[in-house]
This record gives C-alpha cells, structure tokens and sequence, in this order.
C-alpha cells in the first residue's frame, strides 16, 4: 500500500535532486546547523532511491555522488537569517519523505511559497522583542531602573536602525557597525539626559540582541560534529560580528569625546 | 530573592529572544522557561555553590538541554528550536565583544583573556548541548536505522 502510493508520485533524479538543493537551501538560509541540512537532505534522496554525497557550509551546498560522469549541482547561499519555524516545519516535512504524499510540480511550488513567505513576526514586533530583550539583560547584568528604560529606547532603536539598513543590503559588516554606532549615541545621550544612568550598564544591556554568542557556540558545535569548514566559517563570521559592533560603538564614544561636549553646550 | 528576580528577567529575555529568532507562537513561553532554568541553575552554581564558569555553564546547559529535549519530545518540534533560545542567557555574546573591543582600543592582554574565557565558556555549551542530544540521536538512529532495512533492504545510516 504504501509502496503503491510512494510510486505513484515518484520522482526522476533530476527532480529529486532539484527538491534537495531547494529543501536544503531554505533550511541554511533560515539558519539551520550543517548537520541538520546534510541530514534532510540525505532523507530526502534516500526515500526516493539515490544516494548522494552532501557538502554543506553556511555558504554554499554541493551535492554529487562518486561516479565521474554524474550528476553536480551546487547552490550559493548568501543571505541567512534565523527563522526557527521554518526549521521547525521542514523538520515536520522530513518526517513525511519517506510516503511524500505531493508530485514534484507540487513540491516546488510549495517549497517556492514557504521561500517567500513572510516572517511570522514583523519589523516593529523585532524591534519590541529587541528593546525587551535589551531592557531584561540589563536588569539581569545589574543596572537600575533607569538603566533599565535607557536599554529598552537604545535596543529598540538599535534594531530599527539595523532593519532599515538591512533593505539597502549592504554587508552584515556594515549592518552591525552602524548598530553599533545607533547604540553609542543614544546611550550616551541617555546618559546626558539622567544622571542615575551608569554608560556600561546601557551598553551591555542595548547589544545583546547583536552580539553573536549563538553563532559561536553554533561554530563550536559544528567542530564537534566533525563538520569543521563549517566550524571555521561560523567563528570567523562570529569574530567578524564582535568586531564590527565593536568598532561601532568604540566610533561612537570616540567621537563623542572629541566633539560632543562642545555640541552638547 | 535575587534567584526569583533573575528567573523572572532571564524568563522574558529568552522570550524575547524567541520571538527575534521567529519561533512559533505555540512555545514561546515554554522557551522561556527553559532559559530560565539554565540561567537559574548557572548563577547558583556560579555565585552561590562557588563553580568555575566553565563548569556553571556546562551544568547550566545540561539542565536547558535535558528541558529542551523534552519539550521537544512533547510539543514534536525539533529540539533546536528550544535550545538556542535556551542559550542565550549563557552564551558568551558579551564576552566576545568585550574581547573585541579591549584589542581595538589597543589592550590585547586584556582583550584575549577575555577572548579566551568566552571560547572556553562556549565550549562548555556546546559540549553540553551536543552530550544531551548525542544521547538522545543514539535512540532515533537505532529507529532509522530499523526502517530503512525494512524499506530499502541495506543500512546506510
């Protein structure tokens, strides 16, 4: 019965494989740990009968088999966010591979949509979640209340700057430097404002949103799952990040002590 | 009392941070709380029982992803999707940006031993995170590995 049902839909290699790369690029873009893309993907080819070698870092998947006159087919990922629903439902996808019920014109299309698809929560909810976010770290990291409003204004603005940045795509470089600077200016100006905000308390608390310790325990992870290009690429991009917040903010403070207080008076 | 305020902290932190990652709506509040429980378990490891910050993360991990694999098993999610919420109190953000900041304000004693405690602490996590869900991948490879010699007559897992 099942056997019958899965033969009706099956699908060529060529279709197969065009499913894969595409299964397997929605979940790196949406931010998926490597192991996790070679797996479905692996699942995916399997239920349908080919056996396939996978190579997958943050930027780039390759699919391919030993044979020399065979098939290749390789996809570049260049923009990846983290969207854990969409992990969520291709993992709910990967369960059904083996009794896929859809034919592949189906498939694609429906892969297509989920592509597209809008985020389940937009800009100004992201920018509510990081202003929240910043304004708990900073309690957390041992600021006052007044602290605690600064964080919230200087996380919420932080992330709006980034988001409108963001449409012109620029470098993610750039994206978290000009976050960074975002958050040394309004929090230098909260503290002009209230004398009971301490700098460092605001600051902490304001980046957490931006600061890529996920990405780096992610890079570690990969290590120990024996994926280490992976595991490279991860830490590197994480140091780049730090590096690049950093050098936003340290402008910021910079700038303002060279000038500022002659603009402030 | 400061246990309860930083339950209650870390609680809307990682919901927060759940909803910048786009998880779904139905664990939002499930992912707090299991970044509370690992922020609570870190700090009194941490402050209270006198632990290294190596091994206060590393237990504080274990806890969150023993939590997450659970919820995973319930909610039938992937247990990613509790888990790096889950981190984010205990992930070194802070420190790496601290030891960035340190090197390029010309400090590169300073800035590397803070660059150095952030990968051990990361380590920790991720030795943690990996220990739990090893544990619990050995079960489903066992069940894969029984369907795919029912369906395909080889084992290739």
């Amino acid at each position: 019965m099942i056997m019958e049902q899965a033969h009706e839909n099956k699908m060529t290699r060529d279709e197969t494989l065009k499913v894969a790369l595409m299964v397997g690029k929605i979940l790196l873009k949406s931010g998926a740990e490597t192991y996790r893309v070679e797996d479905t993907i692996n699942r995916f080819c399997i239920a349908n009968g080919y056996e396939v070698d996978i190579f997958v870092t943050p930027t780039v998947i390759i699919l391919g088999n030993e044979q020399v006159d065979s098939f290749n087919c390789v996809s570049r990922i260049r923009y990846r966010t983290t969207n854990l629903g969409m992990i969520s439902e291709m993992n709910d996808m990967s369960y059904k591979f083996e009794r896929w019920p859809m034919s592949y014109r189906g498939t694609m299309a429906w892969l297509e949509e989920k592509l597209k698809a809008q985020v389940p929560y937009g800009k100004w909810k992201v920018c509510l979640a990081s202003a929240i976010a910043s304004a708990s770290f900073s309690a957390m990291l041992g600021g006052n209340s007044h602290d605690f409003i600064a964080a919230f204004i200087t996380g919420g603005i932080a992330m709006l700057v980034l988001k409108q940045i963001a449409g012109y795509r620029p470098s993610a470089f750039w994206e978290n430097a000009l976050a960074g600077v975002a958050i040394g200016v309004v929090a230098l100006i909260c503290c002009a404002v209230s004398v009971q905000c301490t700098m460092e308390k605001i600051i902490v608390g304001a980046l957490m949103p931006f600061v890529p310790g996920v990405a780096f325990t992610n890079g570690l992870r990969d290590y120990m799952a024996g994926d280490l290009l992976s595991g490279n690429a991860r830490i590197a991009e994480a140091l780049l990040f730090a590096a690049s917040i950093a050098i936003g903010i340290a402008f910021a403070l910079r700038a303002w002590v060279l000038w500022g207080w002659d603009l402030w008076k | 009392m400061e246990i309860i305020t930083s339950f209650i902290f870390a609680f809307i932190a990682t919901m927060a941070f759940a909803v910048l990652f786009q998880s779904p709506k139905k664990i939002l509040l499930t992912d707090g709380l299991i970044g509370a429980v690992g922020w609570v378990v870190f700090i009194s490891l941490r402050d209270q029982m006198g632990y290294s910050s190596f091994y206060a993360n590393f237990f504080g991990t274990l806890a969150l992803a023993l939590l997450s694999e659970l919820s995973a098993r319930i909610f039938k999610q992937p247990a990613t999707v509790f888990v790096i919420p889950g981190i984010i109190p205990l992930v070194p953000g802070l420190g790496i940006y601290k030891g960035m900041f340190a090197v390029i304000n010309n400090d590169y004693n300073g800035g590397m031993s803070i660059l150095l405690t952030a990968i051990t602490d990361s380590c920790a996590i991720a030795v943690g995170v990996m220990l739990v869900s090893s544990l619990f991948r050995v079960l489903k490879i066992r069940k894969d590995r029984r369907f795919l010699i029912k369906y395909h007559g080889k084992d290739v897992c």
